[in-house]
């Protein structure tokens, strides 16, 4: 009973940072139609941006939480002032291209400037340690790492649905045309949404930092299972984006304790028969018929 | 071992043996005929961007031509050829790509030695290109066994490290200081599997038990379940197969777990000081593993360092010192058989004792090809013992050389 | 207060409109008339910036709109009411109706909408497709006039509507007609036209082959319709 907790405990926290970076994935997909494949190299630099700024700077995991992701948002808006926006007009395909161009780009200049070892990183004393709940000892910072996860989704839930950015986005998700003849400017949502995704990236990356390893390649995987997470929710779908990515979290933590070398496969099996039953995921809308 | 290991090779060497032939009407030589294309090519194959680039990676071509400068300078005038060169080659880990670079550098490049070659099924292609070609080489970054067993051949040696001996010094010291009931965490392909074996056989001999085993995914970076999984069976220790990036993400996560304040101690089967360099002394504080080299070990390995760290801003890993070592050792031998015909070459090496500043009380051993040598178990240090920058280790044990290494008998190798 | 000269329009190297000039008043209702295929729906997107491919000029209260970009032009006035109606399912009815920004004066608020529409009044919080077809159009339409947009372009806002429905359209086209409100009006619904338009206007395979006032429509009525096929 004890491990049940444990294990799932830590599949929530595992899941934490999928559906952060899914639901980055997700906004990004449904303003821009944009599969950025990029996204597992913005959560790599996101850990690796708090790496530095803590060696550099000093700033502690607190404070990264807030910069790391501001300057993502700031990359991100830079990245697709420069690049993405000129492949937009083309077939989407040239954008997974260039996203995937840029993550071998980056990869590779932080390997260059920051080896390929990994770098170090300390989180704070407060959030170390465990805490006892029902006579288990529960990490401290994977408690942390689920309460953030939860605050911020809920947080973009609430900007979805309840302002007028959130219901823009919406409509432009669904139909940017025709957002566009009702007289709303979505080319100047295209920018912040994307950079907003980014951020979303960024920030998963730094809670990352003090449980994985920070190293370039970090991403590779991450942005795999990441795929299998919006497949699983629904491509497009906020709300798929958060529910898939909790769920392979637990899926991987269940899959360790019980089926340790099927881990990982666990997941693909589960996309499988998830894109078998409702093609278009949990949460995503069958295309309408125009 | 996919990945891992670094280890660059150095390669050295010197023209190679056959190439072309074409001497017929070949242009005089300039120290005798001895040398094909009157020069030593020395070339380094191992993993130039990827996970084993810190260990060893670019940094040992440096180091191999310190060995170099360090021939020319020892033997003047007097040595048996002027031109030596060392070229290099990225492998990125993948066999067959080892295996057409391995042809390239023995057949086009003039290679007369490849060195290093990290990564285990790599190190297997590369001796076999070494067996038809009739060249030499001489692995540093590579752990299997296999290399001096079943596989071994004439013209391949195996230096600094094997899976054996990392298992026999961390298995076996471990039981034997107490923590004798273990759980085994291995990544699951040949590497780890090879590991898990090792120290199985370790761990009995100290008189201790494995009570169970974890396969994981590799790569992997999360370890979450499978450390609480582990903990959950109650041993005294638990034994890490896993290297690189896998390795840092399952340290960091057994530090979260808080299995080390219930006491139960986490021993590594293959680590790196690069990985401790990356991770920083907390989070390895107190883990205990097997090392073929320090370089703060002593005065004669410190001064090896501190010209390695002039050339490199770094402190040498063992790969780096290792694929010194083995150049130099080559060039030695070349110079002892005034040629760099590779049977000859060999003849040289066979049962050579060794002692410099990688290899003490070392000796090429000529029934397997293994180079044995004192090994040393070594504890991290905590943040208040580290005194500068890379002094991370404390050395508890020096494992004389005769016990360090598989046996001969046991190697199953017949050449 | 509408404007288009010389409108030709291409997908690719087939052309779908050609040299179409036509105009639509304040106040005045003025049908676009065509079988399927004619290019009606090409001349609306045309007008709202969404088919780019095009010679010729559009003009709106004397100002040359033919290249901004569409959000600028439903800014300028331009309502556009989509063939498929064009409700969005992740917005709820009332968020249907606060999507597009207001562009006048004239801009009819939440309660007068739904005082006209009681049905979407009551189903405010709904997702917007989930309402009927009839209900979808009445919305599509509710949300341009909350807009204060001053030209109407309605495309075939009858199809496949009870005639209830239809008659209901019908008032409100002439609630917009008596406030000053231009409308283009696409039809293959003669009967419905004639009810509540001024002009037509008569497209054939991209071309404006005819202009007639509503006497004489009504008077040709028969010959148009077999014109039309339908
Ligand atoms: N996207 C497109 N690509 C190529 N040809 C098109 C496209 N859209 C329309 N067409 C063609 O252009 C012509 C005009 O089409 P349009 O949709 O404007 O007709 P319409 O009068 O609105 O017809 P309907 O009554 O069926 O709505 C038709 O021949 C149609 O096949
Ligand atoms: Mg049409």
């Amino acid at each position: 009973m004890s491990a049940v907790l444990q294990y799932t405990v830590q599949g929530l926290a595992a899941g934490s940072f999928y559906a952060l970076a899914a639901l980055g994935l997700a906004v990004i997909f449904g303003v821009l139609g944009v599969v950025n494949f990029a996204h597992g190299a913005f959560y790599m630099l996101g850990a690796v941006a708090a790496a530095v700024l803590l060696d550099t700077l000093g700033l502690s995991l607190w404070g990264a939480l807030i910069v790391v992701p501001l300057l993502m948002l700031v990359f991100g808006m830079l990245v697709e002032r420069l690049l993405v926006q000129w492949l937009l007009p083309l077939d989407p395909l040239y954008n997974l291209l260039l996203t995937f161009g840029l993550t071998l780009l980056l990869v590779d200049l932080v390997k260059r400037r920051y080896g390929v070892s990994g770098l170090p990183y300390e989180r704070p004393s407060a959030l170390s340690g465990r805490v006892e709940v029902g006579g288990v000892g529960l990490p401290v910072y994977q408690l942390f790492v689920i309460g953030v996860a939860l605050l911020v989704c809920l947080g973009v839930w609430l900007l979805m649905t309840r302002t007028r950015v959130g219901m823009i986005v919406r409509a432009a998700t669904e139909r940017p045309e025709l957002a566009g003849a009702l007289g709303i400017n979505v080319g100047r949502w295209v920018t912040p949404v994307f950079g907003f995704g980014v951020a979303l990236a960024g920030l998963a990356g730094v809670l990352a930092a003090p449980f994985r390893a920070i190293t370039a390649e970090m991403g590779s995987d991450f942005i795999i299972i990441l795929f299998a997470v919006v497949v699983i929710g629904g491509l497009g779908s906020i709300v798929g984006a958060v529910v898939g990515g909790f769920l392979v979290g637990l899926v991987e933590a269940f899959g360790q304790a019980y089926a340790p070398t099927f881990a990982q496969v666990l997941i693909f099996v589960l996309m499988a028969v998830v894109v078998l039953a409702r093609p278009a995921g949990l949460f995503g809308r069958e295309e309408a018929t125009a | 071992m996919k990945k891992r290991r670094t280890a660059a090779t150095a390669s050295m060497v010197m023209a190679g043996v056959l190439v072309t032939a074409g001497c017929g009407a070949g242009g005089p030589s300039a120290g005798g005929g001895d040398f094909t294309d009157d020069k030593v090519v020395l070339a380094l194959l191992n993993d130039a961007s990827g996970v084993y680039k810190d260990v060893s990676g670019p940094n040992s071509k440096i180091a191999i031509q310190m060995a170099i400068d360090d021939y020319q300078e020892k033997y003047g005038d007097d040595a048996v050829v002027d031109d030596i060169e060392v070229i290099s080659a990225d492998h990125q880990n993948e066999p067959d790509i080892a295996n057409t670079k391995a042809q390239e550098l023995y057949d086009r490049e003039g290679a007369d030695v490849i060195l290093d070659v990290p990564t285990s099924s790599a190190a297997l292609a590369v001796a076999t290109q070494a067996k038809n070609k009739k060249k030499v080489y001489i692995n540093i970054g590579a752990g299997t066994t296999e290399l001096t067993g079943a596989q071994c051949n004439k013209y391949t040696f195996h230096y600094a490290y094997d899976t054996w001996m990392l298992a026999n010094g961390t298995g076996t010291v471990v039981t034997e200081e107490g923590d004798k009931n273990w759980q085994l965490i291995y990544p699951d392909y040949a590497f780890g599997q090879d590991m898990v074996k090792s120290f199985t056989g370790a761990i009995e001999a100290g008189g201790g038990k494995v009570a169970g085993t974890i396969a994981t995914p590799f790569p992997n970076d999360n370890f979450a379940t499978y450390i609480t999984k582990a903990g959950a069976a109650k041993p005294q220790v638990i034994g890490t197969m896993h290297a690189g990036g896998d390795l840092i993400n399952l340290v960091k996560q057994y530090n979260e777990s808080g299995l080390k304040d219930q006491g139960i101690d986490l021993a590594v089967g293959l680590m790196f000081i690069s990985d401790i360099h990356s991770l920083g002394v907390e989070a390895f504080e107190g883990t205990i593993f097997t090392d073929a080299w320090y370089w703060n070990l002593d005065e004669k390995s410190r001064e090896w360092a501190d010209r390695f760290m002039e050339e490199t801003g770094d402190r040498p890993t063992y790969a780096h010192a290792g694929n010194y070592s083995a150049a130099l050792q080559y060039l030695e031998a070349v110079q002892a058989a005034g040629t760099d015909d590779a049977d000859k070459v060999v003849e040289e090496l066979e049962g050579k004792k060794i002692d410099d500043m990688f290899l003490r009380n070392g000796e090429i051993r000529a029934e397997d090809h293994q180079v044995i040598h004192d090994v040393y178990l070594a504890r991290v240090k905590g943040p208040a013992d580290v005194k500068e920058d890379w002094d991370y280790e404390e050395i508890i044990k020096t494992i004389p050389a005769e016990e360090a290494f598989r046996p001969a008998s046991e190697s199953g190798c017949s050449m | 207060m509408l404007e288009i000269e010389n409108l030709s329009a291409w997908y690719g190297e087939a052309q779908a409109l050609r040299e179409a000039t036509l105009s639509v008043g304040a106040g005045e209702v003025v049908t676009l008339v065509g079988r399927n295929g004619a290019g009606k729906t090409t001349l609306v997107r045309c007008l709202m910036g969404l088919h780019r491919h095009l010679t010729g000029s559009v003009w709106l209260d004397g100002r040359d709109i033919t290249s901004l970009p569409a959000h600028r032009r439903a800014r300028a006035g331009l309502g556009w009411v989509q063939d498929d109606r064009g409700i969005f399912a992740n917005l709820s009815v009332e968020e249907n109706l606060l999507l597009p920004p207001r562009v006048s004066e004239s801009a009819w608020t939440l309660e007068q909408v739904y005082d006209a529409f009681p049905a979407l009044g009551i189903r405010r919080r709904a997702g917007g497709t989930t309402l009927s077809g009839g209900e979808q159009q009445m919305l599509a339409v509710a949300r341009v006039l909350r807009t204060g947009a001053r030209v109407l372009l309605l495309d075939e806002p009858s199809e496949g509507l009870a005639p209830v429905i239809v008659a209901q359209i019908g008032e409100i086209v002439r609630t917009a007609k008596q406030s000053g409100i231009g409308v283009l009006l696409i039809e293959q619904n003669v009967r419905f036209a004639a009810t509540v338009a001024d002009r037509h206007y008569l497209l054939a395979q991209g071309r404006l082959v005819e202009s007639l006032d509503n006497d004489e429509f009504v008077e040709r009525q028969d010959e148009l319709l077999e014109h039309l096929g339908i």
